[in-house]
């Protein structure tokens, strides 16, 4: 009987026969370093580019295998000046594509190419404030004026833009400006939000840039308030404003008795590799980017569908959802763990060094216990 | 319905997904459309190669399949006809006279 981390590496459930999507961080390079940035500064990561053709032939590969979407991330991608070949080689391969952006490198050339291909979902730009002083404080000077730059241009060619906002100390008093400017200025259908985490840069400028039990509180508070004057537009997967929806529905279901939630009570908040892998810009091929160091082959040596179906570590991480959170010491005495996932396992493995390991980030009684409130 | 003697062709930009077992998606990466299919479906599809009338698919599946229903071929034409909608199928033109 397999026991945390100890499983015997088969799937725990059925496996779909590849990946529907794939990830891809298509450079090492980036015109920016932003302080929270969750990319540099890994130390299991080689920050080193691969050659034009190396992609183009693991396209094929991911056309043969019925992969539908990938996106393109980096450090930044628009650094590639083989960029179009590259999209060219997707849409040649039957697929779809994302790719996300700090807008800055974006012209008229590239932004009229991803129009025409028709089979761009969108174009994420990050950014971080309604005006240069909050986004440039983790971003560096300029950036903001290349952020707007980005947008208007994809906007101006057609291309569907979506916002990242990451909500950190420097912009947590913007946040009101920032709603109205990208969904009443800039006329966004919405965009989404989530907060510094403890990866890559950040873990070196955490405690400058990342936000306190206090200031999550506040962040909680006010994107609340804007979801409601805004709603259906702003959106969230993690951070702050997913907290704090899924924080007053795990007190609710827990004051008032309820059963656990069918996902309650163990690690299953990561669906990750059911659906999706990714690929370092060395090559390496990995669950996810915030699982860089879990190297489980390389593109172009190792068949992907093998990788994708026999990897050991891969089916290892499909297990962890059979990992009970009474199990960890970390969860002792919570009242929570019927209505509790366990969070992201990547912040759990940069926060406690272990991947099937509930995320102390955004536990909810850690959280009460530091003086924070419900919102 | 469709004509027994139609030729349907899969798009050949359309992306079959193979998933769990014999069922899958299928993929439209120009529309983003995409429909899940059961092994009949993809069976169907497979044989829409641009040389078989629908008449001829329709045999096949009789062939292959056991207790194939008395309403295959109106099943099958409405399948098609549902993949044909969304953009999924087309139908080899016929020269006019």
């Amino acid at each position: 009987m397999p026991s945390p981390g100890e499983t015997d590496g088969r799937p725990a459930a059925r496996v779909m026969r590849s990946p529907r999507s794939v990830d891809i961080e298509i450079t090492a390079r980036c015109n920016l370093r932003c302080r929270y940035c969750y990319f540099f500064d890994n130390p299991a990561v080689t920050y080193a580019d691969l050659p034009t053709g190396e992609w183009l032939a693991f396209f094929e590969e991911l056309g043969r295998l019925g992969v539908m979407t990938v996106t393109l991330a980096g450090g930044e991608p628009f650094m590639r000046r083989d960029l179009p070949t590259l999209i060219e080689g997707i849409v040649r391969n039957r697929m779809r594509f994302t790719l996300l952006s700090n807008g800055g490198l974006i012209d008229d050339d590239i932004a009229g190419l991803i129009a025409r291909t028709r089979r761009c979902d969108y174009v994420q730009v990050s950014v971080d404030g309604s005006r240069p002083e909050t986004h440039d404080a983790c971003r560096g000077h300029g950036s903001f004026e290349g952020a707007m730059r980005g947008i208007r241009t994809l906007q101006r060619h057609g291309v569907n833009v979506a916002v990242r906002v990451t909500v950190h100390r420097y912009n947590l008093g913007d946040l009101e400006q920032t709603a109205r400017f990208l969904l009443e200025e800039l006329g966004l259908a919405g965009f989404s939000t989530n907060s510094a985490g403890y990866l890559g840069s950040c873990r070196l400028n955490g405690d400058g840039v990342q936000l306190n039990t206090a200031d999550r509180q506040q962040a909680m508070v006010t994107l609340l308030r804007l979801a409601e004057k805004y709603p259906g537009r702003i959106s969230a997967e993690a951070g702050p404003l997913a907290e704090a929806r899924h924080w007053r529905r795990m007190e609710e279901a827990r004051a008032s008795g309820e059963p656990a939630f069918s996902n309650g009570g163990r690690l299953t908040a990561c669906g990750c590799p059911d659906s999706t892998l990714a690929v370092r810009a060395d090559g390496s091929i990995i669950p996810c980017s915030m699982l860089a160091h879990v190297a489980l082959g390389r593109i172009n040596r190792d068949a992907l569908g093998q990788v994708w179906q026999h990897s050991p570590a891969l089916n290892r991480l499909r297990q962890r959802r059979t990992i009970a959170l009474e199990e960890f010491e970390f969860c002792a005495g919570c009242p929570y763990i019927p209505y509790c996932t366990g969070n992201c396992p990547g912040l759990a493995y940069t926060l406690t060094g272990q991947v099937d390991h509930p995320s102390p980030d955004a536990c909810l009684w850690h959280y009460l216990a530091d003086g924070g409130q419900l919102v | 319905m469709i004509a027994q003697n139609s030729i349907p062709i899969a798009n050949p930009v359309v992306v079959l997904r193979e998933e769990f077992d014999d069922w899958a998606i299928l993929f439209n990466p120009d529309t983003a459309a995409a429909v899940g299919i059961n092994p009949t479906g993809v069976a169907v599809w497979k044989l829409m190669d641009g040389r078989r009338s629908l008449g001829e698919i329709v045999g096949r599946m009789q062939d292959q399949f056991a207790r194939v229903p008395e309403t295959v071929f109106q099943e099958v034409s409405a399948y098609v006809a549902t993949l044909t909608e969304g953009g999924f199928v087309g139908y080899e033109l016929q020269e006019a006279g």
